[in-house]
């Protein structure tokens, strides 16, 4: 099990996250939910231990280990990895050297997981990392990157962004691959197309959890309130 | 291959640090045009149809180089000029005069070998002249001395005709810098076109001076000139960019980035843009900083260390 317990995390004086405790499960698909600005994001650094996301209390557990001061790289040693909203570029850097940072990753496995995220191989093995991919093709690739690495548990932080309508079909099947391989999901989004496939959710307001459970009534509750609401602070105020 | 009578042992000895710095065996080919400078004296040279190399010495020790090639001509292999200094201290001086004809198709290979130096002045001045829709690239890639010793000067200055069109590829990647400085001084006619490039790796007390200018002269000419320094340890490194948009419809775009590590060095970038025609259009982005911390951490996210992650980064923009 992943969890959070009591997570704080403050910037420049600003309370971001204000005492979250989660909990994730190998195998499920979990929702965190809620407009804009309510934190969800920086929730996904500080599971995946970004510098710049170090909570300033409360702590991350992993199957039983504390791992609240490890870093990104051990980490991910450790199966967790993180789908960034807005993936990096690397210029020299060839998407088939890429996805195969992990020398264990064989060349066909790269060429099944392009084709998962809609990419042909052939046209997609050679080109470069960088700028010239457009936003929906380097999210694609960053998708492919993350099942090749066939993590314990996975951030994917708003996966459909960037993303053309067409391919949310395949985003869906991405989720359900990596329930299928036994990774625990925690999906950040807004979009209750995407979060209709999660069990459990979390619905953020103003950087707290304001409900927890079944994902059903969550989004039911997130579009009758939250949508129209568009309120971050709803949950201090309350 | 002509090899100058009583130099084959310089020749050979520069053929086999080539071969070893580039892993390429094509030098000897005799289906390949060819210039081998050691120190002052032209060792060996090889030209092919359409393609005329000649070289003399003047009398202030320079060694004038002068390149021409016909209309028409068509050059199916790169060219290779390949220059070296295999004494331990000196100064070499060259001076290459370019005349490419009409509708012409070339790509220059150029290899400075300067890795058993321990004092040495290279300075290579270049005018080049490109007639109308001709095509030419010019890769120049420099091996120089790890201690530092050696202080390069590289100056080409280019007159691109009608619709021809300039790559130019300049790289100091592999080995420590010495000092260098790189001026490329180009004067664009009419649909002309120049693509530049320049890439270099400082560290220890290296000094990287690189100046490029575009003159975009010729209606519809165009031109982007990028340069990348990855400048550590107490590496000084200063980037001028200029472009002049003179005639209607030029575009220009010129980039710097400069990626710094340590906290001894000390790098700058000046772009500059002067516009003279109403229908001319230029444009610059410059960066300079340490790398981003979100490309480190998302290669961290795949279990690379964070001097793996760095390293692989550098590699990729060097490369």
């Amino acid at each position: 099990m992943l969890a959070l317990e009591d997570i704080r995390y403050s910037k420049n004086s600003n309370d971001i996250v204000k005492g979250v405790s989660m909990k994730f499960e190998r195998g499920g698909v979990f929702g965190i939910i809620g407009n804009n600005g309510v934190g969800k994001s920086t929730i996904g650094y500080i599971i995946m231990g970004l510098s710049e996301y170090k909570p300033t209390s409360g702590r991350i557990i992993l199957s039983g280990e504390d791992i609240t001061n490890l870093d990104v790289t051990n980490r991910a040693k450790k199966g967790i990895s993180l789908l960034w909203q807005e993936p990096a570029r690397f210029e020299g850097l060839s998407i088939k050297d890429y996805l195969t940072l992990n020398k264990k990753i064989d060349i066909k496995s790269v060429e099944e997981a392009l084709d998962m995220v809609n990419l042909e191989p052939k046209l997609y093995l050679n080109r470069l990392v960088d700028k010239k991919l457009s936003g929906g093709e380097r999210k694609k690739v960053e998708l492919a990157s993350c099942m090749l690495l066939k993590p314990k548990y996975i951030v994917l932080d708003e996966p459909d962004s960037g993303i053309d309508i067409m391919s949310l079909d395949m985003i869906v099947k991405i989720i359900h691959y990596f329930q299928d391989n036994n990774t625990g999901v925690i999906l950040i989004t807004h979009r209750k197309e995407i979060a209709k496939e999660c069990e459990y959710s979390y619905l953020l307001c103003n950087g707290k959890i304001f409900l927890e459970g079944k994902s059903d009534k969550i989004i039911k509750y997130y579009e009758k309130t939250c949508d129209s609401c568009g309120h971050i602070n709803y949950a201090e105020e309350k | 291959m002509d090899v100058v009578k009583g130099y084959e042992k310089e020749f050979n000895q520069l053929v086999e640090t080539y071969e070893k710095n580039t892993h390429d065996k094509s030098l000897l080919n005799p289906s390949i045009a060819n210039i081998i400078v050691s120190g002052n004296k032209v060792v060996g040279l090889n030209n092919t149809p359409g393609f005329r190399i000649s070289s003399k010495t003047r009398g202030d020790g320079f060694v004038i180089i002068d390149v021409n090639i016909e209309d028409n001509t068509k050059m199916l292999m790169p060219v290779h000029l390949c220059t070296g200094f295999l004494e331990k201290k000196g100064e070499q001086l060259l001076k290459f005069n370019y005349n490419i004809g009409e509708n012409v198709k070339v790509k220059f290979k150029s290899h400075c070998i300067l890795t058993n130096v321990e004092k040495l002045h290279h300075y290579m001045t270049s005018d080049m002249y490109i007639g109308k829709n001709s095509h030419v690239e010019y890769e120049d890639e420099h091996f120089h001395d790890e201690k530092g010793g050696v202080f390069v000067e590289t100056l080409t200055y280019a007159k691109l005709d009608e619709n021809s069109y300039f790559k130019t590829k300049f790289y100091e990647t592999k080995t420590r810098v010495g000092r260098i400085n790189v001026l490329l001084d180009l004067d664009l006619g009419n649909y002309a076109k120049a693509d530049l490039e320049s890439k270099i790796y400082g560290q220890k007390d290296d000094i990287i001076d690189i100046k490029e200018i575009m003159r975009l002269n010729g209606k519809h000419s165009s031109g982007i000139a990028k340069s990348t320094v990855f400048a550590t340890d107490a590496t000084k490194a200063h980037v001028i960019n200029e472009a002049y948009g003179n005639a209607a419809y030029a575009k220009g775009h010129i980039e710097c980035n400069e990626i710094v590590k340590g906290h001894d060095m000390s790098v700058s970038t000046v772009p500059v843009l002067k516009v003279q025609n109403e229908k001319a259009e230029l444009t610059h982005e410059a960066s300079v900083g340490r790398i981003k911390q979100d490309q480190i951490e998302i290669l961290m996210s795949k279990g690379l260390a964070e001097d793996e992650a760095t390293a692989l980064i550098v590699n990729g923009l060097l490369s």
